[in-house]
């Protein structure tokens, strides 16, 4: 099939999945959600009051009258005013997002490809003392909990009980002038990032491993040993060529949670006004027009994503397009 | 490869113990001067975080600390004296009130301007005058606006419910809120209301410009406008940023009149600021920390936030010893500090209008009720609540007129936090409870690790006087909202709460249990008695006098005596700050007032 036609395709079968994501979010929201008339009620609130709070929020309004709302909203990216900051949604989204982005992103690449590096010394020694040392730093890495993680680097790395190198708190990555500093972000981003790769290294490793072990004991590996092939090449050429199905699907589905979900723990420790904090704000004071849109958007790029992993499956296996 | 892996570990743990096992006291980071490139800035810390910036939504503290620095309103409360008194904010002086109490003639001062906007001729801020004031209250009662603050002026002002009644036209005057001219101001009430002036000093009365508030709708909330010392830059989920005022009016400082005592103040450096004009920092950075490890460690490292209230876990570190109140030497050398309790409290009601443990119709049952809640408040330990939840230093008080305000009686029987098993059993037993009829005991609200804490403690307290566990129940709610709905819908027949107060007098308190107040209003106690009733609604228009506040402990005496209420107990708080800051931090009833006052070296 024409690739063209095939992203089209895929596109158009994601459309239900948005439909279902958006309807069963919206429900929960409407039906489970904080009711927020109450937390805006002032202090001595007559039943009048109560009405006319619920009127300006929307909430006297039909459930589908609500839910097509919020379709046409996400269809025209605006999702209004959000209800407890009277800031629109979609600032505080273009706001936050790049935040997000920037800080998780050295600690995503890095844990990824960290974990690449010591998952195919581990499987290329498997069994053996370094095998065991990466299993055994990876379950460290996992069996710690990931606050921990975060005070513990903030204690050692930032404050001056330890060795005070970096910032506690904050996210002053603008100079003066207004322009990008690197310096300032590295300043910033170095402590989180270091506790991202430590948390995320163990997972990664495992699992990267898995995959590589299963590789290893194939035909086409066996045969590349007998036609006389070094281990790098088999590793590199043979093995990792084959397993991108897997490692690409891990990756690619980690994307939306980067950039939409960000990490609420890192950004409250330190600080850093990310899209984690915004997601979370919302969840805790029910500020529906916020969970609206990053409900909305997370469901829009994971269809994108979905889509997008099919089209890379097809460029790495040819075999899955003749499928 | 196992040596680089094993030397990483080492280093990582050594690290890691080291950096835990250090005193908290022994490595604190020596302040750096707070003026960059000859930028005066202070950081500032809350435990919460601030919502919508719109004066008339200002209904947390965390919204009116930020509001009151932005925003300015007719009155303000002095900055060092305590308990507290008011001032002239953007007013010229105290008002001008008739004899009878119902007319209220304010001046302004002349030389107030707004932020500049582009809203503005030029974009430069005009003038503020009267009309912005008259329009600033009305907009409390425009329904579209979803204003929190109406109840200050609810039924107080001439007219001003009928416009709203009549379609809230902000062309439309109202009789009794109008602007003589440019400077002056004539509130016309409805019947004596003593706290209009306090009314005056809350954020909620925050003047705000017209032509603005017209051009960016809603959104004014997030880009506000305002005439006070500091204006809004920059605002995200984590700090907001606010620059000084350039126009700010010249109000040169004069400390004795705001209350200055040597003994209290004189080794904080104010003097210094003595004659001279605030705001005397040219930004402000206000941080929103909840985490209080990140707090502490971001307080000690010496270039970030300079000032926060001490954790809760930290407070072992900090102090020597809790009553008195005194400091680890090794703080009060490296910090400034003080501490002071809150202008609120915490509490346990019942509602009254539960048939299990409220009113009931038959005067046998009702006894029986009530002895019921009398004796789950006497077998209450308030200090053991004090202990295990406020490290010791709350205030535990009889009553509902907390210590702050002025009419708090310190004489007042201490019975109703007293705890007594064996006399609490005795009563049930007088009243004819058994063990095996006692009702259902639920114990609603705001889900949270910390209240199942507290639901932990109160089900010990209750199983002393024979409550089985089987007959007490938690009943969690997942937000705030959730948990007011049920309390304003009458639901919860016993509840956990706090009361701020929102201005230094006993009304704000006991009109928590006035009859007409009931849910959804603030009285959720849904508590009605005649004669408190009628001594709240005189006292209600009488000016403060020994004769208002004998007024008011009659009243606190009855819900006392009728065991409404299991109260209560001010948290204290302990500030610390840097010692290159110059400051006297409160965030009760002041608001972030004080923050025009802070200067850094």
């Amino acid at each position: 099939m024409n690739t063209w036609l095939f992203i089209g395709k895929k596109l158009l079968e994601g459309i239900p999945l948005v439909l279902g994501v958006t309807l069963v979010s919206f429900m929960l929201m409407v039906h489970f959600g904080p009711d927020l008339t109450y937390s805006l009620l002032s202090k001595n609130a007559s039943p009048e009051a109560i009405n006319e709070i619920r009127s300006v929020l929307g909430y006297d309004q039909p459930f589908w009258q609500r839910y097509l709302h919020y379709l046409s909203e996400l269809l025209r990216f605006d999702f209004g005013l959000s209800m407890v900051k009277d800031q629109p949604v979609s600032t505080m989204l273009q706001e936050a997002m790049p935040v997000s982005l920037l800080l998780m992103l050295p600690g995503f690449v890095l844990g990824n490809l960290l974990a690449l590096v010591l998952a195919s010394k581990a499987a290329q020694h498997r069994g053996q003392w370094q095998d065991k040392t990466i299993m055994a730093v990876a379950v460290m890495g996992m069996s710690i909990s990931f606050l921990i993680v975060i005070i513990g680097f903030q204690l050692i790395f930032s404050s001056s009980y330890g060795l005070n190198w970096f910032p506690v708190r904050g996210w002053q990555v603008f100079d003066a002038e207004g322009h990008f500093s690197w310096l300032a972000y590295a300043k910033y981003v170095t402590v989180p990032t270091l506790a991202i790769v430590f948390v995320s290294l163990g997972y990664n490793t495992r699992f990267y491993r898995a995959v590589l072990v299963e590789e290893l004991n194939k035909d086409h590996v066996t045969t590349a040993r007998a036609f006389g092939h070094g281990p790098g090449a088999i590793q590199y050429k043979y093995m990792l060529k084959n397993a991108l199905v897997p490692i690409t699907t891990r990756v690619l589905f980690s994307i939306p949670l980067v950039v939409i979900s960000g990490s609420l723990l890192i950004e409250s420790y330190f600080g850093i006004p990310g899209i984690g904090m915004v997601t979370y704000d919302a969840i805790v004071a029910g500020d529906q027009p916020v969970l609206k849109a990053i409900v909305g958007l997370t469901a829009v790029l994971f269809v994108a994503v979905l889509t997008g992993a099919e089209i890379l499956y097809r460029w790495f296996d040819p075999r899955i397009a003749l499928k | 490869m196992v040596t680089h892996i094993k030397f990483t570990l080492i280093v990582l743990t050594a690290l890691g113990l080291v950096a835990c096992g250090q005193d908290d006291r022994s490595a604190y980071g020596t302040p750096t001067s707070s003026i960059i490139n000859g930028t005066k800035i202070y950081r500032h810390s809350i435990d919460g975080k601030p919502t919508s910036l719109d004066p008339i939504k200002a209904s947390t503290i965390y919204s009116n600390f930020l509001v009151v620095n932005i925003f300015d309103t007719l009155y303000s409360y002095k900055y060092l004296a305590r308990p507290y008194q008011l001032k002239p904010n953007l007013a010229a002086a105290m008002p001008t009130i008739s004899e009878d109490g119902l007319r209220y003639e304010i001046k302004l001062k002349t030389n107030a301007r707004f932020h500049d906007h582009p809203a503005f001729d030029n974009g430069q801020g005009r003038a503020v005058v009267a009309s912005d004031v008259v329009y600033s209250i009305k907009r409390s009662f425009d329904p579209k606006n979803n204003a929190s603050g109406a109840w200050l002026w609810q039924g107080k002002i001439q007219g001003l419910d009928d416009w709203k009644t009549q379609g809230a036209d902000y062309d439309v005057p109202v009789a009794g809120l109008q602007a003589i001219d440019d400077h002056t101001l004539v509130i016309q009430l409805t019947q004596a209301y003593p706290q209009l002036i306090y009314s005056l000093a809350t954020g909620f009365s925050g003047i705000v410009p017209r032509e603005v508030v017209a051009a960016l709708g809603a959104e004014f909330g997030s880009k506000p406008i305002g005439s006070g010392p500091f204006y809004l830059d920059r605002f995200d989920s984590e700090t907001a940023y606010l620059k000084k005022n350039p126009r700010f009016r010249s109000e040169p400082l004069d400390i004795y009149f705001e209350g200055f005592d040597e003994a209290k103040h004189g080794a904080l450096g104010i003097q210094a600021l003595h004659g001279l004009s605030p705001p005397f920092v040219d930004q402000l950075e206000i941080n929103f920390i909840k985490e209080t490890a990140s707090r502490w460690q971001s307080f000690t490292k010496g270039n970030e936030i300079q000032y926060t209230t001490v954790p809760k876990d930290k407070q072992n570190t900090v102090l020597m010893s809790r009553n008195p109140i005194r400091l680890h030497p090794q703080i009060t050398q490296n910090y400034h500090h003080s501490y002071g309790i809150e202008a609120g409290f915490v509490y346990h009601g019942f509602n009254m209008q539960d048939p299990t443990f409220g009113h009931a119709s038959d005067p046998e049952q009702d006894a029986k009720n009530k002895a019921l809640r009398c004796a789950i408040r006497q077998v209450h330990d308030w200090q053991q609540k004090n202990q295990a939840f406020y490290f010791g230093l709350g205030t535990v008080f009889p009553g509902i007129i907390p210590p702050s305000v002025p009419e708090y009686d310190p004489n007042l029987s201490r019975d109703s936090i007293t705890t007594d098993v064996a006399a609490a059993k005795a009563l049930l037993a007088a009243h004819g409870w058994q063990t095996e009829d006692l009702p259902v005991f639920e114990y609603h609200v705001n889900g949270s690790v910390l209240q199942k804490q507290f639901f932990e403690q109160l089900r010990g307290f209750l199983n002393q006087l024979g409550y089985p566990n089987n007959r007490i129940e938690y009943v969690p709610y997942p937000s705030f909202g959730n948990f007011n709905q049920a309390v304003k819908n009458r639901q919860v027949p016993f509840f956990f709460m706090g009361w701020t107060l929102d201005y230094p007098d006993a009304e704000n308190t006991l009109q928590l249990f006035y009859g007409p107040n009931e849910a959804p209003g603030s009285n959720n106690f849904n508590y009605q008695n005649p004669a408190f009733d009628a001594l709240f609604e005189q006292s209600s228009t009488m000016q403060p006098s020994p004769e208002r506040t004998r007024l008011y402990q009659q009243m606190n005496q009855m819900v006392i005596d009728d065991c409404v209420v299991i109260s209560g107990l001010s948290r204290n708080k302990i500030h610390l700050w840097h010692k290159n800051v110059i400051t006297f931090p409160d965030r009760e009833i002041v608001g972030g007032f004080h923050l025009r006052y802070v200067d850094v070296k």
